[in-house]
Order: structure tokens, then C-alpha cells, then sequence
């Protein structure tokens, strides 16, 4: 039994509730450029934003809103307030670009010209399972920014609707998230024990029994989270090029694609389809997730360096003392532009802008995602594979391998390439709908 | 830009260190003095060597995938005498600290009376990545031995990072022979080198 212990009615929807399906949605980029303003638009979005009560029903459509630190300046947040946000989330995420890796091709110099510059200051995220909903939803949010002469709408980056919500290199995706202690519903088989909410939303003990600092005063913090945005181009034609130079026929690219990803394209896992694809499975909730690494400690069903299995090694031996449940993250990962087509294979399929951007929210974000860049993503040693990286979301570099475990001897793959490309990212503070209150009505 | 350009800019450089070299030696001891003129050749090798040192974070020096850490931390009352009597015990036994799977060496100096605790370790990678691993995985073993230096906040505390910068001083110069070695990656040249011999002690 999990039952509620959390203020849902105080938590932002987003945080807790799964990405409908279908989805269809958009993530606008605001700039505030005059503090009274600025607070007059949370004033104004505050009673569209939607709390997780009730999150496991099914719902139609919700807005959510997050604030970057200079989003916070902005809107005239006190000294004092601004001090007590933990210093990665200040300097921003093109700030700590060495420690999170993003070198080389995903380097903030080579970023969209939006990010990285301190002018996102508030994005608006908007989830629906169907496009009439979304369309009345998104006038709505515009509504309430169009026409305030104080705030810049920068970008707005529509998502959703691949058939069958697959992603950009052709998988269903999203499944797998962490379950979080006192949100109300068991977790799926599979999912492991529920764990401590302080590890995702502030104000609760987390997985060390501690309540991690909190953003203050208290009614700032309590019940918000972080969130990091990144938004990744999918090479699409180097990824079906990597497929046909390593597999002959259909049925052999297809086992390598499952091998990088530990899922088929359907989503079911190897570990219960080790030899061929079961849709069926791919789309059972109660059964995609239920399995653990016991029975392949070896990785000959999913390697050991495939993505899921580096996301989320459940208990496979990893060479490092290392808490598994401690380094999870939320994700609403979302899919836009052209969607995958296995027979693009030319260079120009590399840069059509399609791709991911995820929301990756937990109370600690930052450490979390400074922690799976370097050790999970763009690492290999913590499953005794130095050098390797993460197929689908690392950045390789020249001659990079992957292994895949058979017997008697080891696939080794060479030449496996940045698949997926960051252009951007930016760190948000995602506050409770007090905090957003507190916050629009701040008086200075 | 040509190569004879930066051979030339390479040179300089190299010249300007040497300089600098012969300026700090002037009033060195003669044996000091000598052994330069006659050593000067050797150490324009290691002079014009590309330098391999790097950040490894907030503070600490890092050459490849490896780290240092040095600190020099004041001990509480007592502490010394826990600290050394703990150490005395354990006969230099850490195979415990193995399943940390980063660590390549520690050493523990008691220093000025068993008033000061020295504590070096060579790690990999990022200083901080695995801290709070050790807050849920191995609390006691930190606390038992860190809660004899004076301040330690406890090893679940929310400052413990900015109390670990706080006693850490960056290694001036720091030599690393293998500086491309994981621990892990270590762990599996012992194994594969291991059964590579057999498989050749059969074959031949």
C-alpha cells in the first residue's frame, strides 16, 4: 500500500502525472522584462495551473509553469530568497557544461541561439491527449502572456503526435518511472519499492532520512521541485546507417536496435523477448516493466551498457558503491517534428529538426543529472565497459564501441555515433501552486 | 598555423621557463646550483612536456580519469587517540573500502601530536559524484572515522560537501603514472592479463 502523503493539491501536475496518449502539447519560452509585469502574468496563470490530486485518473489536458533562477531575478525575488537556491541552479545549466559533460558537439557554444543566455525566465509546459483540447488549452495560456507589454514570448515548440507515439529514432518511450513513496498508488511489477518523495519533491525526507535545503522562505520551497529541459536533434539518418552497417537483413537490424535501447521498438524488454518482438508485451503496463537483471547478470539479453539498463541498472553488480535508487529522475519526454522513417538514411536526414525534449524533474536535479552524465551516460567503468557510452543518448567520440555480451564471445560494435544531439538546456525551479501564489503576489 | 611557427613558439616558451628555473636557483645551495647546470638538459624534456594537470572540481587536481584529494583536518579531543587506536586494529585491513570501487589508494598521517589528521586518497573522476552513495550505503563506516575531526557534520548532513571543500587543499604537484586507469578498468586488465596467461599456458 502507497497511500497519499503528499499536498498533491499543492503539487504541480507535471510532476506526478504520466504523458497522456496520444499527446500533443507545446513548451512556450517567456522573457519578463519588468518585474510588476511579470508577477501580474502568475497572477494571471496560477488558476489554469493544474495540481497532481488525483493524478493516476486519466485527465485531459493540464499547463504547468516553471521558473528559471534569472526568471526569479526578474520577478524581483529577494537577495535573500535568490542566495538560498543551491549554486548549479544559479549558474545554469550552459554554466556547468564541463561537469554534465556537454562537450564537443553539444557544447552551449553550439546550442540554439536561445539557451544558455539567461532569457528563458519562465516556460510553460502543455500536456494533452487530444489536439482540439490542446488548441483551446494553449490559447488560453496565451491569453494570459499576449498582450502584457512587460513579457517576451520567445519560442514556442509544439510536440506529440507520431504515430503511435513513438519517438524520434522510432521506439515507444517513457516507460519506467521512478515510484515515488506517499503519492497515493502502487507502483506497477516491476517499478521496485516506492521511493522516498524527498528525492523528488521538496519539503519531505528522502532516501537518506534528511530533508534535502529547501529554496526559502518555506512556502517558496515546500512542495517544488527541479527541473532540467533539455532538447536533443535526433540524427535519424546516421542512426538507420549505424542499423544497415551492422545488420544484413530487417530482423538483424532490428536485434541491434532492441540491443542499444534493451527494448524492442515496441517497448517490450529483452529480458522477457529475448529473441524476437512482442507488441503485445510492448504495450502491457503490467507487464513492459516487470523484470529485473538476475537472470542476466551477463547482459546477454540486454547488454550491459544498453540504454535502460545504464538509466536504471536495477540490480545488476556495478563496480562503484553506488544507491541505484537515488539517482532517478522523472522524465516527460516528448517528441517533435518529422517523425522516424527507418529508410531515411542520407546525411541531410541528419539535420531535419526532430528530435526529444525531456523535462527531467526530482528535487535534486542537478547532482542527479551531473551525476548519470558523468558516470551513467558518457562513462562506462561503472559496469566494468571503460570508454563506452550510452548508445542512444551519449556523445561519442571517434571509434567509439558498444558491446553486446553473446557467447561464446562478445559482439563488439565499432563505430557507433552521437546519435542524439543537445541543442539546448536550461534548469527550472518548478514551485507549488502556494509558492506560485507567493510568488505572484510578492511585494516589492 | 605552420609547424615551424609553433615549434619556434615552443621553444620560447621552454626558454622562458628555464630562465625562470635558473632565477629561482640562483641563491640555491651549490650542490643545488650545480646539479641544475648539469641536469638542465633532462628537465627541458619534462618542460616542454603538454601539462596533464587538470580541475578535478571545486578543489583538487585531476590528470586523466584520476583525482587527488589532500586534507589536513583538525582532530576533536580525543580524536587522535580513537583515530589511531581504530587504525591500529584494522592492521592496515580497508578490503572494505573496495566496494567503493573508486578509491585507488588512502593514507592516513597523524601529525602534531595526534592532534591532525593528513588524509590522501587518489580516486576517479568527479570528487563529488558518489557522495551521497555514501550517505545511504555506508554512513557508519564514514561517520565512525570522520566524526573524530573537528566540525564533521555528520555524513547525511546537507553541508557535509561544503565541509569536505572546506579541509581540502589542492596538491601542488601530483604524479600519476597511469592516469587513463579506472579502478575498475584496473580490475578487469588483472583479470583478462590473468586468463590470457592460462589460455597461453595451454596453447604452449
Amino acid at each position: 500500500m502507497n497511500p497519499p502523503m503528499l499536498d498533491l493539491d499543492d503539487i504541480q501536475a507535471t510532476i506526478l502525472r504520466l504523458r497522456p496518449a496520444p499527446y500533443f502539447g507545446s513548451h512556450v519560452a517567456l522573457r519578463v522584462d519588468n518585474a510588476h509585469i511579470g508577477r501580474e502574468l502568475l497572477r494571471r496563470l496560477t488558476p489554469h495551473v493544474d495540481s497532481a490530486a488525483n493524478w493516476w485518473k486519466p485527465a485531459s489536458t493540464w499547463i504547468s509553469v516553471a521558473i528559471s533562477y534569472a526568471g526569479l531575478e526578474a520577478l524581483g525575488v529577494a537577495q535573500s530568497s535568490l542566495a538560498s537556491f543551491p549554486e548549479t541552479f544559479r549558474l545554469g545549466m550552459a554554466a556547468r557544461s564541463k561537469q554534465l559533460r556537454d562537450e564537443g558537439i553539444n557544447d552551449p557554444k553550439n546550442w540554439e541561439a536561445l539557451f544558455g543566455t539567461r532569457q528563458i525566465h519562465i516556460g510553460l509546459n502543455i500536456f494533452s491527449n487530444s489536439e482540439e483540447e490542446w488548441k483551446r488549452v494553449i490559447d488560453i495560456a496565451r491569453e494570459q502572456y499576449e498582450g502584457l507589454s512587460g513579457i517576451t514570448a520567445l519560442a514556442v515548440q509544439d510536440f506529440g503526435a507520431q504515430p503511435g507515439d513513438l519517438n524520434s529514432l522510432g521506439y515507444r518511450d517513457g516507460i519506467d518511472q521512478p515510484a515515488i513513496e506517499g503519492s497515493g498508488v502502487d507502483p506497477l511489477p516491476g517499478y521496485g519499492r516506492p521511493i522516498k518523495a524527498g528525492e523528488f519533491i521538496l519539503g519531505y525526507p528522502g532516501e537518506a532520512g534528511v530533508i534535502l535545503p529547501m529554496p526559502q522562505p518555506d512556502i517558496l520551497g515546500r512542495n517544488g521541485t527541479y527541473v532540467g529541459f533539455r532538447k536533443y536533434q535526433s540524427r535519424v539518418g546516421a542512426f538507420n546507417r549505424f542499423l544497415h552497417e551492422n545488420g544484413k537483413t530487417q530482423d538483424e537490424r532490428e536485434l541491434i536496435a532492441a540491443k542499444l535501447v534493451g527494448r524492442w521498438r515496441s517497448g517490450a524488454p529483452l529480458t522477457r523477448a529475448p529473441d524476437k518482438d512482442d507488441p503485445e508485451l510492448g504495450a502491457d503496463p503490467k507487464r513492459n516493466n516487470d523484470f529485473n537483471y538476475a537472470n542476466d547478470k551477463l547482459g546477454r539479453q540486454v547488454p550491459l551498457g544498453a540504454h535502460i539498463r545504464r538509466m536504471n541498472p536495477r540490480d545488476s553488480e556495478l563496480t562503484r558503491l553506488t544507491d541505484v535508487n537515488i539517482h532517478r529522475l522523472i522524465r516527460r519526454g516528448t517528441s517533435y517534428g518529422k517523425p522516424y522513417d527507418p529508410n531515411e538514411l542520407s546525411e541531410e536526414a541528419d539535420e531535419v529538426p526532430r528530435g526529444a525534449i525531456f523535462l527531467f524533474i526530482s528535487a535534486r536535479a542537478m547532482d542527479t543529472m551531473e551525476f548519470l552524465q558523468q558516470e551513467w551516460i558518457n562513462d562506462g567503468d561503472f559496469i566494468k565497459a571503460s570508454g563506452e557510452r550510452d548508445p542512444i543518448i551519449g556523445r561519442q567520440e571517434e571509434g567509439a564501441t558498444f558491446t553486446i555480451p553473446k557467447a561464446p564471445v562478445r559482439r563488439r560494435i565499432h563505430g557507433i555515433h552521437t546519435f542524439n544531439v543537445l541543442k539546448g538546456g536550461e534548469y527550472l525551479f518548478m514551485p507549488s501552486l502556494s509558492a506560485l501564489k507567493w510568488l505572484g503576489n510578492l511585494d516589492t | 598555423m605552420a609547424s615551424i611557427e609553433r615549434t619556434q613558439i615552443a621553444e620560447d616558451i621552454v626558454a622562458k621557463k628555464i630562465k625562470r628555473v635558473q632565477e629561482l636557483y640562483a641563491d640555491a645551495p651549490e650542490v643545488g646550483r650545480v646539479a641544475l647546470k648539469n641536469g638542465l638538459e633532462a628537465l627541458k624534456q619534462e618542460l616542454a612536456a603538454s601539462p596533464g594537470r587538470q580541475s578535478a572540481g571545486r578543489v583538487g587536481a585531476r590528470q586523466g580519469r584520476v583525482s587527488e584529494l589532500t586534507a589536513i583536518i583538525p582532530l576533536e579531543p580525543g580524536g587522535g587517540k580513537r583515530i589511531r587506536g581504530l587504525l591500529d586494529l584494522l592492521q592496515g585491513n580497508f578490503k572494505g573500502a573496495d566496494v567503493v570501487g573508486t578509491l585507488h589508494d588512502m593514507r592516513f598521517v597523524l601529525l602534531e601530536n595526534d592532534t591532525k589528521l593528513l588524509f590522501c586518497t587518489t580516486y576517479d573522476g568527479e570528487w563529488d559524484a558518489y557522495i551521497d552513495d555514501f550517505v545511504t550505503k555506508i554512513p557508519n563506516s564514514m561517520d565512525i572515522l570522520f566524526c573524530n575531526c573537528k566540525g564533521w557534520p555528520g555524513i547525511r548532513s546537507p553541508v557535509i560537501k561544503d565541509w569536505l571543500v572546506k579541509n581540502q587543499i589542492t596538491a601542488d604537484a601530483w604524479y600519476v603514472a597511469s592516469p587513463n586507469l579506472s579502478v575498475a578498468e584496473t580490475w578487469r586488465l588483472e583479470k583478462v592479463g590473468k586468463a590470457v596467461d592460462e589460455l597461453l599456458d595451454k596453447i604452449g
